[in-house]
């Protein structure tokens, strides 16, 4: 029986670090964040009028005829209504189903032909972000010098101006193409830990390609796909790089992550509004965790959780 | 069912050979074992006749008909894989439904139930892979493999992962099914006791080659090679070099090798002097080891009492019947028998 006096040093010593590092990387952030979204902090960084509900004030107004007891501001409803589209078909489309598909079709394929291209398309992750947006603003370059015009004038007269027509378009597959990298590394990693065995037993029980995939791979990915879900949301919901570098501060593509840095730290577009920056990523933080919760809930990801493998003697 | 010919089959793997140009012929309802090594090809051949694998060369016929390029899909081909590869997230009876879901299979579920009855898990059908025991998820490998009635049912070391009881039941229960049901069975195992005791006809594989084909009463007391001689049997046999030239004056091969079973050899008051060094008690009989001038000897007694101690001085005799002669080659000389003053 160990003491009562070693078994929390053990406990101190072995937990200590990651405590500490949560304490001050993730929960003193939120503290912060909450204080300042309750106050008038702008470009003068100090904690004028605390507590204050103004910066809520400005992203809604409670009306108790309204459905949920409050009504969103125009701007701030837009940027919600924006994050959702952008959240929804970057992960659905690219960073769960397209990732798929590279794990699937690189993993099919010889092996050394299969890590070339798997390499291709961790390329843009290994590039810095400037030199992908701009690759990207050559893509999509209005005028006929636009890599994308440049094909689309073989077919038609006027050149197409995507980032005006189709802004979602453009920050969705920019946003995609770039995020599918991630799945496709962990998809292909489950799917070559699946056992040979069971491939060779489908093959020989009858089953062809399309129903390896369905009843063997697609399975065994059950836990890799509900954790990329839960991770690409999270990081999708607070991402605002690329569509910054690519779109600017475009009405269009004003996503809440967007809002939140271009009130707060992109002066020369409206910046230096700390506070309300604040109350955008608070909403953001709730949205999060929400999101979090039900798409762990939804997955069953409790399940994944295995007890610890060291025994501890109380 | 299905008769399976092999014609020069071989499977290379960059530089590699698993399977070096295989001649074989297995009869239709036969049971056969391919036995050998770790890395002997055994394997390989097994997937090749699946169609998992392409051959390199060589043909692939079944009942006469060539299907090397058959996907193995379309081969009708049960197998049962050493870690049995039951689909996890299928229940036991989903996983022997499994094959009916890609041919037309009229009352497939009554035939799934009916398949776990014969192979008596009836009470696990609702059960998960990995809430069963490895004896359980053999049975259910093996039903998935017969439900489609297949030609030709093909079996990878389908007991080595079970403990000793559980695998001398196994091997009546898989010999029992596969003579009731008529399928053609081919084992691939490195166990010769599953190897012997089970099959009509054994295999002995080496290097990717077969080193002889017959009974598991040919290959112990016929081997055709010092390989085989010294693969099949437990002790194994001894082999003697002998100081003979490779060739006599009238040209005639002469033995280079002397093969002696350990149960063979008797401790006596002449023969081959052996100084014993270790002894071991196997239950009703009693194996000395032991060195002499003519190297290390195994001999066998079938008492459960010792009757001879460690650095006891013995002579070993053996009727000249049962001694087996293999050239420099290491073939063995067929109508050559030891004299006892060699």
């Amino acid at each position: 029986m160990m003491k009562p006096s070693r078994l929390s040093l053990d406990a101190l010593l072995f937990l200590g670090p990651a405590v500490v590092l949560m304490l001050a990387f993730f929960v003193a952030p939120i503290v912060v964040n909450i204080l300042v979204s309750f106050s008038d902090m702008s470009q003068t960084v100090r904690l004028d009028g605390f507590p204050t509900t103004a910066q809520y004030n400005k992203l809604g107004k409670l009306d108790p005829d309204a459905f949920l007891g409050f009504e969103l501001r125009g701007s701030f409803y837009r940027a919600l209504a924006l994050t959702a589209t952008f959240v929804f078909l970057t992960l659905f489309i690219f960073n769960v189903s397209f990732a798929l598909i590279l794990a699937l079709t690189t993993t099919a394929i010889p092996e050394r032909m299969g890590a070339v291209f798997r390499a291709i398309w961790l390329l843009p992750r290994m590039s810095p972000s400037v030199v992908y947006a701009l690759l990207w603003l050559w893509v999509v370059d209005s005028s006929e010098r636009g890599l994308l015009n440049q094909v689309w004038l073989l077919f038609a007269s006027e050149p197409i101006n995507l980032r005006l027509d189709h802004p979602m378009l453009v920050i969705v597959v920019a946003n995609g193409l770039i995020g599918a990298s991630l799945g496709m590394i962990i998809f292909t990693s489950a799917i070559r830990s699946i056992p040979e065995h069971l491939f060779h037993a489908a093959r020989a029980d009858g089953a062809g390609p399309l129903s390896i995939v369905r009843h063997v791979v697609l399975p065994a990915l059950r836990w890799p796909i509900s954790y990329i879900t839960i991770y690409q949301a999270l990081a999708l919901l607070v991402s605002f790089e690329y569509i910054f570098l690519i779109m600017g501060p475009a009405r269009s593509t004003m996503t809440m992550a967007m809002l939140s840095y271009t009130r707060t730290l992109a002066p020369q577009v409206g910046g230096g509004q700390y506070a309300y920056g604040a109350a955008i990523a608070m909403i953001l933080i709730v949205i999060g965790i929400v999101v979090a919760l039900a798409m762990w809930r939804l997955a069953n990801m409790k399940a994944l959780l295995q007890k610890p493998r060291i025994e501890v003697n109380g | 069912m299905a008769r399976v010919d092999l014609h020069a089959l071989t499977k290379t793997w960059d530089k590699a050979t698993a399977v070096a140009g295989i001649d074989l012929s297995i009869d239709d309802g036969e049971f056969v074992a391919i036995l050998g090594p770790s890395g002997c090809g055994k394997s390989t051949t097994l997937f090749l006749l699946a169609g998992v694998y392409l051959p390199s060369s060589g043909d692939i016929l079944f009942d006469g008909t060539r299907v090397n390029e058959v996907e193995a899909r379309h081969r009708n081909v049960g197998i049962v894989f050493q870690s049995y590869a039951l689909y996890p997230n299928m229940s036991v009876l989903q996983n022997i439904l499994f094959p009916t879901r890609f041919q037309k299979t009229p009352d497939a579920e009554r035939r799934a139930r009916e398949m776990g009855e014969l192979v008596q898990i009836t009470e696990l059908l609702d059960r998960r892979p990995s809430e069963l025991s490895g004896g359980q998820q053999q049975r259910v490998a093996l039903a998935r493999a017969l439900i489609k009635r297949p030609n030709l049912l093909l079996l990878d070391e389908p007991l080595s992962n079970l403990d000793a009881t559980l695998r001398l039941t196994m091997r009546a229960e898989i010999r029992r099914l596969t003579r009731d049901l008529g399928v053609t069975t081919i084992l691939v195992t490195h166990d010769q006791l599953e190897a012997t005791t089970m099959a009509d006809r054994v295999v002995c594989m080496n290097a990717g080659r077969i080193e002889q084909v017959g009974t598991a009463e040919d290959l112990y007391m016929r081997p055709e090679t010092t390989f085989v001689a010294g693969f099949i049997g437990s002790p194994p046999i001894n082999l003697i070099p002998l100081p003979t030239p490779g060739v006599d004056a009238q040209g005639q091969t002469q033995p280079q090798t002397l093969g002696l079973r350990p149960e063979m050899l008797h401790a006596g008051e002449s023969g081959l002097p052996l100084q014993i060094d270790h002894v071991e008690v196997m239950g009703r009989e009693t194996l000395y080891s032991g060195t002499g001038p003519n190297g290390a000897l195994r001999f066998l007694e079938p008492t459960a009492q010792p009757r001879w101690s460690m650095g006891d001085r013995v002579h070993l005799d053996f009727a000249p019947a049962d001694s087996i002669l293999f050239d420099a080659a290491g073939r063995r000389l067929p109508d050559a028998t030891a004299r006892r003053t060699e």
